[in-house]
């Protein structure tokens, strides 16, 4: 099921002007999209529309039913080990205990951390905690995966393993991902499409077109060039 | 010049014995109360409380610590389970947070031994004197615990609420999976100042004869805080400093056992 954002406007109950205003958006089954944009524009609030954690003031929003997200610094419960975090959802929806522990350690080996299982978050690096919060994300099996700024917490090592990760997950599951990031260059490397906001609007829609892995690709560095200019475009 | 120096890793050995302060820790926390019984048995015992048929026993002692402990404990459990589901009410939506938390904050700042008179005065009148002394420990702690919970509850991380609602927590497991182990940090800290103060409050609270017009000593709820009242009031002073021990002693051994402990566990449940 694609999603299909239209006419959506959203004003939080704190602010004045609204954080997304009139914005109208389909994304494909299976497409990796990247929103970028300054830092207020509008596209976590974007995210928490499509998941239905907020809900738009104007227009009509159709996502599936089932989404995941993975937050900015994990949002890992820290009562709970590694395994029980990733877990968490699958025991919302009253899985079977076989299925459980199926589903975890699958996503557990992919994102490389069932050597953690028994640890607790603050026992983790910054890195390791990502990767739980996209296991757990991954591991309900959601349609669509959001992706809140993950990496911005990161060092640059930790960033360009877990970009390779996402890739691979992405190619091994076709799931719809949605990454919002504020690096023009992340959002190439990794995104079919990247989606410039600016002040709650859609400003232009670019599609990337480069094979894996982007940034050795010759095209890479023109096509950041060409979203920088839209980006600092007044 | 660039100088090289090797720096050589030693294994890390697990101690499987504890550092000798803890040792000495330990064999005080078992010879100290030996010591202090038998202090507080010869000094109790030669005394007799002007109330009371016969010298006051240790045996008397420990019962009436036990009572007052009971009567904390009474209070205790019941403060929290009004005062967590009411702070978890209070703050569910902006809407009942605006109504609610002035409230709180005017009843919580209301000296509640100012109503104390009326209150025994209440509770003798139904003929049941014990609740008047629970009833004042239970408001005083109540007021603790529904701040120190409302303060829990605020600082719970905003995207730990999303990730709670997007992976299907609701109703009930909402409450049971993420609030409640996310104010356990300041359950904690909020039930060790409220029965801190319970202790405080109790030496008054079982002293109901003060309170009744005419009233005599014989009319006080039997508790170590009625004794340390009327010890003091007929310069007892043996009877008096082994109540004070047996109190500080248990208070002591309680923080150390059980709320130390609580509060290392609950460092796992803070949020960083």
């Amino acid at each position: 099921m694609p999603i299909e954002l239209r006419s959506v406007t959203k004003t939080y109950e704190t602010e004045k002007t609204p954080a997304v205003r009139d914005i109208s958006l389909r994304i494909a089954p299976g497409e990796f999209v990247c929103f970028i944009g300054p830092s207020g524009c509008g596209k976590s609030t974007v995210l928490k529309l499509i998941s239905g954690l907020e809900t738009p003031e104007r227009g009509t929003i159709e996502a599936p039913q089932k989404t995941a997200m993975s937050f900015q610094f994990g949002a890992l419960f820290p009562w709970l080990t590694v395994f029980e975090n990733v877990a968490l959802g699958l025991r919302t929806e009253g899985k079977s205990e076989t299925h459980v522990m199926r589903a975890v350690y699958q996503e557990l080996d992919a994102m490389k951390i069932r050597e953690f299982e028994h640890k607790y978050p603050a026992d983790l690096s910054g890195g390791q905690r990502q990767r739980v919060g996209i296991a757990r994300a991954l591991a309900v099996d959601p349609e669509v995966l959001l992706l809140d700024e993950p990496f911005s917490a990161l060092d640059p090592q930790t960033t360009a393993e877990l970009h390779d990760d996402i890739i691979d997950a992405w190619r091994r599951t076709k799931k719809t991902i949605i990454l919002v990031s504020h690096l023009i260059e992340e959002a190439v490397s990794m995104g079919e499409r990247v989606v410039l906001m600016k002040a709650g609007r859609i400003e232009a829609d670019f599609r990337v077109d480069l094979p894996y892995p982007r940034r050795e690709s010759e095209g890479f560095h023109r096509d950041v060039m060409k979203i920088r200019r839209e980006f600092f475009r007044a | 010049m660039i100088s090289m120096k090797h720096v050589h890793h030693h294994p890390r050995h697990i101690a499987l014995t504890y550092p000798a302060s803890v040792r000495q820790h330990f064999y005080l926390l078992l010879i100290g109360p030996l010591v202090l019984a038998l202090v507080v048995y010869l000094i109790a015992s030669a005394y007799q409380l002007p109330h009371t048929p016969a010298p006051l026993s240790p045996a008397q002692l420990l019962s009436a610590t036990l009572a007052t402990i009971v009567r904390i404990a009474v209070a205790y459990v019941a403060s929290v389970l009004i005062a967590v589901p009411l702070a978890i009410f209070a703050t569910k939506t902006k809407t009942l947070e605006r109504i609610f938390l002035p409230v709180f904050d005017i009843l919580g700042s209301v000296p509640i031994l100012a109503f104390f008179p009326v209150v025994v005065l209440v509770f003798v009148r139904f003929d049941f004197p014990e609740g008047a002394a629970v009833f004042i420990l239970f408001l005083n702690i109540l007021w603790n615990i529904v701040f120190t919970v409302v303060g829990g509850l605020k600082i719970i991380p905003k995207d730990i609420v999303y990730a709670a609602k997007i992976f299907g927590l609701t109703g009930w497991s909402y409450t049971r999976r993420l609030i409640l182990p996310a104010i356990f940090p300041q359950l904690v800290v909020g039930s060790i100042l409220a029965v801190a103060e319970g202790w405080n409050l109790v030496i008054v609270a079982e002293a109901l004869h003060t309170y009744i017009p005419h009233g005599d000593p014989s009319q006080d709820l039997f508790g170590i805080g009625s004794i340390l009242v009327q010890a003091a009031a007929n310069s007892q002073n043996g009877v008096f400093i082994a109540a004070l021990i047996i109190m500080v002693l248990f208070i002591g051994v309680f923080n150390l056992l059980v709320w130390q402990r609580l509060l290392t566990i609950s460092q796992r449940f803070r949020f960083d």
